[in-house]
């Protein structure tokens, strides 16, 4: 039975990245922190903010494709988050977190988005999605995930617009609890039960979704 | 354990970050429980359903209408005047760094020399560039320091003002010495202590690996490590104190290891740490 259960592996989420020891670094590169280029954008030094774009945008691309499964609506948001960072930048506080500050600004922006008549949103051709993806697959392998990919974007569009973010910023952002807690004003117990909800409410639907005969 | 509570487990063996922490109880339970088996397989491929999902890039429209954006900000009115008054706080900030740093270093190596005043004080985890926070923490560091009597001497007075290709090439020289002198070693820990660039700080970290068996090493490595903030840097030293078998650092590592603050993998790191100590 034990071994049964070893069996089931959990897999690593891609948020997990192995890093070097004592790697090689590029000598050249005097890496400021993110923390430390916000300080310096809300100091005037507007440029800072190009580095924090460079190394941010394509996660918060990601989060907002999957958030609203409509990439000209994630485009469009992803500008009004860096469009909020410049004109909020002296409400940047000297112990915040930078990550955390964007999705805030991100959450806030998609939920006027939403707001503006968006309500529902609509599930991307996932041929899209993977015409545009980082790494894209086999075609082979492709035309045989389609389907899952298809299946889980209209689960996901289905959730609860708070549940969706919290699972996805959960997942995907490199975000500890304690800064999702921070992200969605609550406690770090209740961020822990919310995503958690929010996953096996995903799962009911995808699974759900799964066993629908096809039309 | 009944099913319900075995299900509470069920996010934290789901996350990579806490899933390899115990629940032994909880193991046990699924074992043993084909339904408890099912509900967990069944979120267990949901979120790797959810992992598989193809992340896509923006066009290059985002990036055109970010960098336009930013420059029509910086050419507004109220950015340029913003800049003309930070260019002066600059100029004052430097100023104080130059005449502080010198000092905090010794401070820091003076706390390495105190014979059983090893205990860290709580990190505060400020950036390097954080004046006040410096110069806050730099006040309750000159105390020590002139109890102590003696400044030790590494001057980053000298060694702000070279380029980090230099400062980098100073520290690999140091390395490269077979009997490197006590004023050799302070300036590697100095340097491991202070230096903004996390290269250097690794690399003088490095240096120091051969000379882990003198206390002084080992102290300075120990007193720079509640103030690092790089994860890299942090999980390198957090490896050298567990390779040196520094006993004295069981304290600041059980800190980390449960820091909610601090990166997992320094967590995890610590946590190694400790067993092996
Ligand atoms: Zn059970």
């Amino acid at each position: 039975m034990i071994a049964a259960f070893e069996e089931i592996r959990v897999h690593p989420s891609p948020s997990v990245v192995e890093k070097p020891r004592l790697a090689p670094v590029d000598t050249s590169a005097e890496q400021r922190s993110d923390h430390a280029l916000m300080l310096a954008v809300r100091e005037g030094e507007l440029d800072a903010l190009g580095e924090l774009f460079e190394r941010h945008h394509g996660p918060l691309f990601g989060f907002l494709v999957k958030h609203t499964g409509d990439r000209a609506a994630a485009e469009d948001i992803a500008q009004t988050v860096f469009q909020r960072m410049l004109k909020y930048r002296h409400t940047y506080r000297d112990e915040g977190c930078f990550t955390a500050w964007m999705y805030h600004l991100a959450r806030r922006s998609a939920a006027d988005h939403f707001r503006k008549g968006n309500a529902t949103p609509q599930a991307t051709d996932p041929a899209d999605l993977n015409e545009h993806a980082d790494d894209t697959p086999h075609a082979a392998h492709r035309a045989a995930t389609n389907d899952d990919h298809a299946l889980l974007q209209t689960a996901l569009a289905r959730l609860d617009c708070d549940d969706r973010e919290i699972l996805l910023l959960a997942r995907f952002q490199e975000l500890s609890f304690a800064e999702i807690a921070g992200i969605l004003e609550c406690s770090v117990g209740a961020a822990k039960v919310r995503a958690h909800r929010a996953l096996r409410e995903l799962r009911d639907i995808y699974f759900r979704l799964q066993n629908e005969p096809i039309p | 354990m009944n099913c319900a509570q075995a299900r509470d487990t069920f996010s934290a063996l789901l996350d990579t970050r806490t899933a390899a922490t115990a629940h032994a109880e909880a193991r046990a339970h699924l074992a043993g429980c084909p339904d408890c088996q099912r509900e967990f397989s069944s979120l267990n491929q949901t979120l790797a359903a959810l992992d598989a999902m193809p992340t896509p890039s923006p066009t290059p429209r985002l990036r055109q209408n970010f960098y336009a954006m930013l420059e029509e900000e910086k050419h507004s009115a109220a950015s340029l005047r913003i800049a003309a008054t930070r260019e002066h706080r600059a100029r004052r900030v430097s100023l104080w760094g130059w005449i502080l740093s010198p000092i905090a270093a010794a401070a820091l190596l003076g706390l390495g020399f105190f014979v059983g005043q090893r205990s860290i004080p709580a990190a505060t985890p400020a950036p390097a560039n954080d004046a006040v926070a410096m110069r806050q923490e730099i006040k309750t560091l000159q105390d020590q320091v002139s109890k102590m009597g003696q400044l030790v001497g590494y001057s980053l007075l000298q060694q702000q003002q070279r380029p980090a290709n230099d400062r980098l090439r100073g520290v690999l020289t140091s390395a490269t010495l077979e009997n490197p002198n006590d004023q050799v070693l302070n300036n590697l820990i100095g340097a491991l202590a202070l230096d903004p660039s996390a290269n250097i700080r690794l690399g003088a970290l490095e240096a120091l690996y051969p000379h882990a068996g003198q206390e002084v090493v080992r102290a300075g490595v120990l007193a720079s490590l509640p103030r690092e903030q790089n994860p890299l840097v942090q999980v390198s030293m957090i490896d050298f104190l567990a390779a040196a078998r520094d006993r004295e650092a069981v304290p600041v590592l059980e800190k980390l290891s449960t820091a909610a603050a601090a990166d997992p993998s320094v967590r995890d790191a610590a946590k190694r740490a400790l067993t092996q100590l």
